[in-house]
């Protein structure tokens, strides 16, 4: 019956369906209300939805100068940032797509054999290199196909050396590519010299005119993408090139090439990470964990098919407990969105699984039965700390009381390149009436209700983060993060 | 609005196919509700422009309508302020929101004239919602929406789902002046019947006969947060072109289609919801409780910190701070709970500042005291002054030691020199409307505002209260304080219901009128409310038949017949036969076009009417009651003393009462409790004594002809 159809409550398949339909500005707009208005919450429907909107933003970007091109990602960026900063993932997905379009550009620009302009005969063409490292924009779209595999060899062989330097960052590059291609002594003698000297000089030059860029210290250690490509330089490299309008075509298509992986490794990183569950999850375990998350089920999914065990759920009142209810019966949440397809959802309950909810309260007794706990944060943060829906961090505590495990699963989508220095303010503080019941005048009249929706757990109560990269351990995060974002872009 | 209507219907019809042509969901904000309550603010900008919690009302009502997915909106503005909030709206972003938003000015005086306009105009293609300019809310309507539309499939007379908040007994946020009832039966949620209970009045429903024939389960359901959002449906508009009178939506409309059910046979609807938060900003108080809710964090996500507006930063910190950028305090100074601070405002050394809400570019001078106050952008409040429970409009300037009391109101642009205190709940504007509604600029009194400053005292003149009892149909209340004893308008009559009404602030504060009241009273709030009731209606009922001169039997008859009706005790039909000796002869002496002399009203009164006397007074017990309630009742009257004189001494004369009842009335206690009391009683003083001791003569001489003369001598005196 037609008439019974109603209008959808706004949230992020309408947001999806406006998208299609309204000129990029409208939606960007709507995006940013819908966050304000937290109808997009959690992080992945905000990663959806911001790589969807970025790929919107990217196709109808008219100009042909990639430097505008970044400035326009991050002015949207900084929009959506700032209407819910809460929500990182948005962020994340911004730095992604501006680390992506800083490496194409920089590649398109390497790849074209004007290095005679850089005069320099201690450096080498890029072109001689190119062959080898032909992959290289690909592994930064989806760092799990290298990453994950020799996260070392492949961040070497696809560039580079310290971003902090700019001006002299193409030389660098060759230096250091050189250092790694060419065991001869004297180049790379002659190659550590230059990128010894280098960077002292041109972080002074970058410091004095370009105050935005990061102190050479605060520039990742090997395995970062490539050098810093400052926007003006780039540009200006490309003028030089003759053929450059083609080029920039090419660049507008690989951005977006490169966007549509990005939302393929969102849509894949639970499946990615689902399969290291038999490396953690044993034989008649007791695994606890805490409130809905379609990534932790789908790994206790994925073990449930091959071993027996029991969950232990905490129910995560007053917030999530309904979808976890959902969860627990249904094996998906009331509000899942997008991925709605032809996946199979079942409950852990249909393996055969014995699932027990509990009450956050009662974490702390039954701790000393658990064999592991499986945190699904919020957002990853670069210092290895997590955000996760409140009760985690009695969760982690009690576990660490206990010398319980404590695993983290989370997708790389939301590991943050923001260092944590004032933890309050990551806590959202959410609706009142969930904790008490507004109907109750004379309590809302005298009493201050706070509902906190996240905690934040410090790095040394996780042991382990399962990423869809593998397992890494709180400390390597930082490593992980500088390989997925470029340092100018921490700070959007 | 062109290329994107084309752009979306092509894509549609690749991907979605034709299911998805469904009909925009329709909404009317009425900005203009047509009552005065935030007078004077509203002089010079509509309530929906002003600010709660830094954020203008319309912003809330307007992000609501966008979260639950309205696409179309039409503003209807009325009155003085049409052009400002069209204005207003056509830069802000809702313009690029919704698929399309028009304001509609029309001359309308009432939301009915809106309504009716509305379907003149025939922009309403569907089911719409209505919701006014003044909402704050959070909740979630889809599931209220779709069983509209199935109730609609089923049945086209369905015309109307009014949504209701549930909140308890008591709330903050309800409106405690204007208790709303829903009879609601259970299994259809069908709103079957609906009275608003005023306050002072007894909470009886006169509930029609046939809906308890006609339904089995009923809910009487008075704990229900009315905010204001209705869906409707064009058959509403058409219910509403149908009766030109109507006027507001409950009153009338809701009032006015049950009514008529009987014949047309449409029906009304409530969805009752539970969770999320709705509420309209419709009187002060409701401003002060939808602040501190909206603070609080009972309207999350719609807290300051959500930023609604493009330009605002704020950020919460503990404790609910939410301050914005730049933002100045001084290290001395002690920001408390629940604050709200705009962008550009400082706060000076030593200031304390708790539960308040501080504009933008406010200038808060030293060791100033601000607690539970709302000051608005650009005010500067000088140093050692204290605010206290108080609205601070716009660019008012309040001098140094000042003191601003409890519900105090201090308008636009109003100025207050150094020193001065504004005393409780007193309104100061700087301009006013005059008779033609223009707003001009009123004349400063320095008597109020102190040497220098600019402002004014406003005061709500009787016609203007009547105006809005009118309007409003509730009590007019403007009072910002909690527990106001704001009793101008209650009728001070009647002693026994005074001590009753007085009974009935404590119960207003935190309760039903039973529960509290049944507390505090020994025989039973029940009984106190019922008898209040009968002799009020008994004593007009006696009253009216004396003034229009009717046969004492048939006032006696009529008397008789409410007396068995509500199972009356005795002496509540003396206290309103007394009640109503004491008004009729009160009203004879103050007649304006022939005043009589207390003695002659009271005879005549008296003696025309001997038979309600007799009816009702036998013993000497209640020959005292009878006179301590026509004592009672002349308290405060002009002449009560002679009245009451004259009355005692018919009555005596009249051997209504004898010399052991007067005596009775005399040693009784409750007739001299206060010293009111006491100085009436003096003037009759003479008869009693004169009656008491005629009757110790009269028992030992048995003799009667001195007795007159007595009398007659002592009341000349």
């Amino acid at each position: 019956m037609p008439s019974v159809m109603l209008a959808p409550t706004p949230g992020i398949a309408t947001f999806l369906k406006h998208l299609k339909h309204n000129p990029v500005d409208a939606s960007i707009e709507n995006f940013v209300s819908l966050l304000k208005r937290r109808q997009i919450r959690s992080s992945r429907p905000c990663a959806i939805a911001t790589t969807h909107l970025l790929l919107k933003v990217v196709a109808t970007f008219r100009d042909r100068d990639v430097a505008k091109l970044v400035e326009r990602i991050r002015s949207v960026g900084q929009q959506l940032i700032a209407a819910q900063p809460r929500e990182m993932a948005v962020g994340n997905i911004v730095r992604r797509v501006l680390g992506l379009v800083r490496e194409i550009a920089e590649d398109d620009a390497d790849e074209n054999p004007d290095s005679t302009s850089m005069g320099d005969s201690g450096y080498l063409p890029y072109s001689n290199l190119e062959p080898s490292g032909l992959p290289t924009h690909f592994s930064n779209f989806s760092p799990p196909k290298h990453g994950s595999a020799l996260p070392q060899k492949s961040g070497l062989s696809q560039s580079d050396s310290n971003g902090g330097d700019d001006n002299s960052g193409q030389g660098a590059v060759a230096v250091e590519k050189q250092l790694d291609r060419r065991p001869p002594l004297l180049t790379s003698h002659t190659s550590y010299v230059a990128s010894a000297m280098a960077p002292q000089v041109t972080s002074l030059f970058g410091l004095l005119s370009h105050p935005h860029t990061p102190s050479p210290t605060a520039t990742p250690p090997l395995g970062t993408q490539s050098p810093v490509m400052k926007p003006g330089l780039t540009s200006r490299v490309l003028a030089t090139i003759p053929d450059a309008s083609a080029a920039k075509v090419d660049i507008k298509a690989e951005v977006l090439e490169g966007i549509r992986e990005l939302l393929d490794e969102l849509d894949q990183a639970d499946d990615q990470i689902a399969a290291y569950a038999l490396d953690h999850i044993h034989s008649n375990e007791i695994i606890l964990t805490h409130t809905s998350s379609t990534t932790v089920q789908r790994f206790l999914l994925a073990a449930a098919r091959k071993r027996k065990f029991t969950v232990i759920h905490a129910e995560a009142y007053p917030n999530d407990y309904l979808e976890t209810h959902a969860t627990i019966m249904q094996g998906r949440q009331k509000s899942a969105v997008g991925d709605d397809e032809d996946e199979r959802w079942s409950p852990l309950t249909a393996l055969g699984i014995t699932v027990i909810m509990i009450p956050d309260s009662a974490v702390f007794a039954i701790m000393s039965r658990v064999n592991k706990v499986i945190l699904s944060p919020h957002t990853v943060l670069a210092n290895g700390g997590l955000v996760a829906a409140a009760g985690a961090l009695t969760i982690a505590q009690a576990a660490s009381v206990h010398k319980t495990p404590v695993i983290a699963v989370s997708g790389v989508y939301k590991l943050s390149p923001v260092y944590p220095f004032d933890t309050e303010e990551l806590i959202e503080y959410g609706d009142a009436g969930r904790v008490a019941e507004f109907q109750d005048g004379e309590m809302v009249e005298s009493i201050e209700v706070v509902n906190p929706l996240f905690d934040y757990v410090s790095a040394d109560l996780v042991d382990l983060y399962i990423t869809n990269l593998g397992g890494h351990a709180p400390s390597y995060l930082y490593r992980i993060v500088a390989d997925h974002y470029r340092a100018e872009d921490v700070n959007l | 609005m062109a290329p994107k209507a084309s752009k979306g219907g092509k894509a549609a019809k690749q991907n979605e196919g034709p299911t998805e042509a469904e009909e925009p969901l329709q909404a009317v904000v009425f900005t203009d509700s047509h009552e005065g309550r935030f007078i004077p603010f509203t002089y010079s900008q509509p309530r929906c422009r002003l600010k709660l919690a830094n954020t203008p009302l319309i912003e809330y009502t307007l992000e609501w309508l966008a979260s639950v997915g309205v696409q179309e909106v039409f503003v209807h503005t009325a009155g003085n302020h049409s052009e400002q909030v069209e204005a207003y709206l056509e830069q802000s972003r809702w313009q690029d929101t919704f698929d399309s938003l028009r304001t509609i000015t029309s001359a309308a005086t009432s939301i009915g004239d809106a309504m009716r306009d509305l379907d003149e105009k025939g922009l309403m293609k569907g089911d719409f919602i209505s919701v006014y300019g003044d909402l704050v809310a959070n909740i979630d309507i889809s599931a209220a929406l779709s069983s509209h539309k199935t109730r609609r499939l089923k049945n086209k007379d369905a015309i109307m789902t009014m949504i209701l908040r549930e909140a308890g007994d008591y709330h903050r946020t309800k409106d405690q002046h204007n208790r709303q009832c829903f009879v609601i039966d259970s299994d259809t949620s069908r709103c079957i019947h609906y009275e608003q209970v005023r306050p002072r009045k007894s909470p009886r429903l006169d509930i029609p006969a046939e809906v308890m024939k006609d339904h089995v389960d009923i809910d009487m359901r008075e704990d229900l947060i009315d905010c204001g959002i209705d869906i409707c449906t064009p058959d509403s508009l058409a219910q509403w072109s149908d009766s030109f009178d109507w006027k507001r939506p409950r009153k009338d409309f809701v009032h006015g289609v049950l009514q008529d059910y009987e014949t047309f046979g449409r029906t009304i609807h409530t969805h009752i919801v539970k969770e999320g938060y709705a509420a309209r900003v419709n009187s002060l108080r409701a401003y002060d409780a939808v602040s501190k809710d909206v603070v609080s964090r009972w309207t999350y996500p719609y807290s300051p910190d959500m930023n609604m507006l493009a330009d605002q930063t704020y950020q919460l910190a503990k404790g609910n701070v939410y301050r914005e950028d730049r933002v100045t305090l001084a290290r001395s100074s002690s920001i408390g709970r629940r604050t709200v601070l705009g962008e550009g405002s400082s706060v000076g050394e030593g200031s304390v500042i708790i539960n308040s809400v501080i504009g933008r570019r406010c200038v808060i001078g030293k060791r100033v005291r601000v607690e539970n106050a709302y000051i608005w952008d650009d005010a500067h409040i000088g140093d050692d002054t204290v605010v206290e429970t108080a609205i601070v409009a716009n660019e008012v300037s309040i001098g140094k030691k000042c003191h601003v009391k409890r519900g105090a109101l201090i308008s636009q642009g109003v100025k207050v020199a150094d020193g001065v205190v504004v005393e409780e709940n007193m309104r100061l504007a700087k301009i006013e409307r005059d008779d033609d509604d223009e707003v001009v600029q009123g004349v400063t009194d320095p008597k109020i505002v102190g040497e220098g400053g600019e402002g004014f005292l406003i005061e709500l003149n009787e016609e203007e209260e009547e105006v809005y009892e009118a309007l409003l149909a509730g009590v007019q209340d403007m009072d910002l304080v909690e527990d106001d004893d704001d009793d101008s308008d209650f009728d001070s009559d009647d002693e026994d219901g005074a001590e009753y009404e007085h009974e009935m602030v404590p119960a207003a504060r935190s309760g039903s009128f039973a529960s509290v009241a049944s507390n505090e009273s020994e025989e039973g709030a029940e009984l106190k409310r019922k008898k209040a009731d009968f002799v009020r209606t008994a004593t007009d009922s006696v009253l009216d038949g004396m003034t229009k001169k009717q046969n004492e039997d048939n006032i006696q008859l009529e008397l008789q017949s409410h007396r068995l009706a509500e199972n009356a005790e005795d002496s509540w039909i003396r206290e309103a036969v007394a009640t109503a000796f004491s008004r009729y002869i009160v009203a004879l002496t103050e007649n304006e076009e022939e005043p009589q002399k207390p003695k002659v009203a009271a005879e005549a009164a008296i003696m025309t009417n001997q038979r309600l006397i007799t009816a009702c007074v036998k013993e000497a017990g209640e020959q005292a009651e009878f006179l301590l309630f026509l004592q009672i009742d002349l308290l405060h009257r002009q002449q009560g003393g002679e009245v009451l004189l004259h009355a005692a001494y018919v009555l005596a004369i009249e051997d209504f009462v004898d010399s052991v009842g007067l005596q009775e009335w005399w040693d009784d206690s409750r007739s001299s409790r206060t010293q009111e009391l006491q100085d009436l009683r003096d003037k009759a003083e003479g008869v009693v004594t004169s009656m008491v001791a005629a009757a110790a003569a009269e028992s030992s001489e048995d003799e009667e002809s001195g007795e007159d003369e007595d009398d007659e001598d002592e009341d000349d005196e």
